[in-house]
């Protein structure tokens, strides 16, 4: 099977600063990628790369069969659905369903498709009641939504999505978590920059590290996030849900909170009482 | 002594029939550090801006109560990019753009911008072009930028978004220390499992309204995990049917279990 993506030794600098060096890595159809890293290591530099608004200096991305040297950003958009690290100012329609309904349009894929893709994502991140507002007039947080539903009415490929939850609440999170373990069901590849460590935990499976543009790391997310040791050298921190599995020394080290709760109420029914 | 007090504060943006803030009476003391938590659209942004005399004075809309402050305020917004001068081409010029608008003399300028450098970490980028920095270095430079023209009281909306986790870990110690020089600190953020070890109080806020006030256990009460707003380890002990009280954080989960 060819990856979604696949980066073979890429390098890139801006100007002198280097920002990542002899990267490679790959992401299958259907795999959810975390790109963790401290600010700086060069993640966002990945999204640019993949999505076409930088080339590699050296080396080459591959996003299916397409080298993306040879690809405009609007042919890429035919396989990737990228969201940026300020995505609410990615918007300009006047309407968020006419925002959303853009990229499908300018793809090109016949009105009636436009409207299930646009409906389909609108639905996939409970936006349909709002998708007759004006895009500023809703309160950051879900206008970020509105752009992530941008992408997955694209429904490519591939999402890359730069900080999918800075600003969202709990609730928010884990719409956002819904919607992205659903589309993964469907063969969509993901790649998400993330600090946020707990929606990593919920929402993705493996981890690949950057450290001052190397990839340093590239296993199971639901190993490394409980490894306090591992991690810290590395800039982050476990999640306190992995953290609390792991200090309780939880059967299985689960990571995610629903498995923790259930493996936390099946251990106390254990104990005896205090 | 009070740095920040309303009085039944409400307010309405331009064109908008509801309040967003409804009779919110609230003060921040010298020295104190108050967390405002609440889901989306609580309010706690608008009530940091009506704080930094932003609202209504640059939003527009209506204010009713009172809005009583004692020091000149600084805000650090959600959006660090919307809060950079455009003016300068080093990060140290950055910093000592808002210093150098107070008319202060040139060695006092210098002395904020290199302290706030330091405090912030930022003593290796000071050369470089803000144009080219991360989303988390940006975001330090901005809090660097507020905190270098000695604002009595520091308004900061979710300061922590865009920041690693060492970022983050020093910004925390950070706002504790602002609080031991005597600072007042308001702070909106939905980094709820930090808050036990930053907060003094907790604002709970919901609709436009006051729902709770009270120290960061707060944030282990049936109540607020069941409105998405405990901590993470408090919100998984209720979620695993275990018996109130729940433990606020990692430390007191395991101290309990044992």
């Amino acid at each position: 099977m060819i990856p979604a993506l696949r980066l073979d030794d890429v390098s890139f600098s801006y100007g002198r600063v280097p920002a990542l060096e002899r990267v490679s890595f790959s992401v299958a159809p259907g795999e959810r990628v975390a790109l963790l890293g401290r600010n700086g290591a060069g993640k966002s530099t990945v999204v640019r790369l993949v999505a076409g608004l930088q080339r590699p200096d050296e080396g080459t991305l591959w996003v299916g069969d397409w080298d993306t040297r040879d690809c405009v950003p609007e042919q890429l958009a035919w396989r990737v659905g990228s969201v940026f690290q300020h995505a609410d100012q990615q918007l300009f329609a006047r309407t968020v369903r006419d925002d959303v309904s853009f990229g499908p349009r300018a793809l090109g894929v016949g009105e009636r498709e436009v409207e299930r893709r646009t409906a389909r994502a609108l639905e996939d991140l409970d936006l349909t009641a709002h998708a007759g507002h004006h895009p500023y007039d809703l309160p950051p947080a879900l206008r970020k939504l509105a752009a992530l539903a941008g992408a997955l009415a694209l429904e490519p490929a591939l999402l890359v999505l730069d900080e999918p939850t800075i600003g969202l609440d709990r609730a928010l999170r884990a719409r956002v978590t819904r919607a992205l373990l659903d589309r993964s069901a469907g063969s969509v590849a993901l790649l998400v920059i993330t600090h946020d460590l707990t929606f990593a935990a919920e929402s993705l499976e493996r981890g690949l590290v950057l450290d001052r543009g190397s990839l340093v790391c590239d296993e199971s997310l639901a190993g490394l996030l409980g490894d306090a040791t591992r991690l810290e050298p590395l800039g982050l921190a476990p999640p306190p849900v992995a953290a609390l599995s792991a200090a309780l020394d939880l059967p299985g080290r689960p990571v995610r909170a629903a498995d923790v709760a259930t493996a936390l109420a099946r251990v106390a029914r254990g104990k005896p009482a205090p | 002594m009070r740095s920040l007090l309303l009085d039944r504060a409400s307010f309405w943006y331009p064109a908008t029939e509801s309040p967003t803030l409804r009779d919110v009476s609230l003060d921040v003391a010298q020295g104190e550090v108050v967390a405002l938590v609440g889901a989306l659209g609580a309010g706690a942004s608008t009530l940091l801006l009506v704080a930094a005399d932003l609202a209504p004075r640059v939003t527009g809309g209506r204010l009713a109560g009172s809005v009583a402050r004692r020091d000149r305020s600084g805000i650090v917004l959600p959006t660090p990019w919307t809060q950079v001068s455009g003016m300068a081409f080093t990060v140290w010029d950055e910093i000592a753009f808002g210093p150098a608008n107070l008319a202060w003399p040139a060695h006092e300028i210098a002395r904020q911008v290199d302290r706030a450098l330091e405090h912030l970490q930022l003593a290796p980028l000071a050369s470089r072009d803000p144009a080219t920095l991360s989303g988390g270095e940006l975001q330090r430079v901005i809090i660097a930028a507020i905190l270098a023209m000695d604002p009595g009281l520091v308004l900061f909306d979710e300061p922590a978004a865009e920041l690693d986790a060492d970022g983050a870990g020093m910004l925390w110690r950070l706002i504790r220390l602002l609080a031991r020089e005597g600072k007042a600190v308001l702070l909106a953020t939905s980094a709820l499992d930090a808050l036990p070890d930053v907060a003094d109080r907790v604002v709970w806020l919901e609709g436009g309204a006051i729902r709770a006030v009270g120290t960061p256990d707060l944030l282990a009460d049936v109540a607020t995990c069941d409105a998405g707003l405990g901590t993470s380890t408090a919100t998984v002990w209720r979620a695993a049917g275990l018996p109130a009280p729940y433990p606020l954080t990692v430390a007191q989960a395991v101290r309990g279990w044992r």
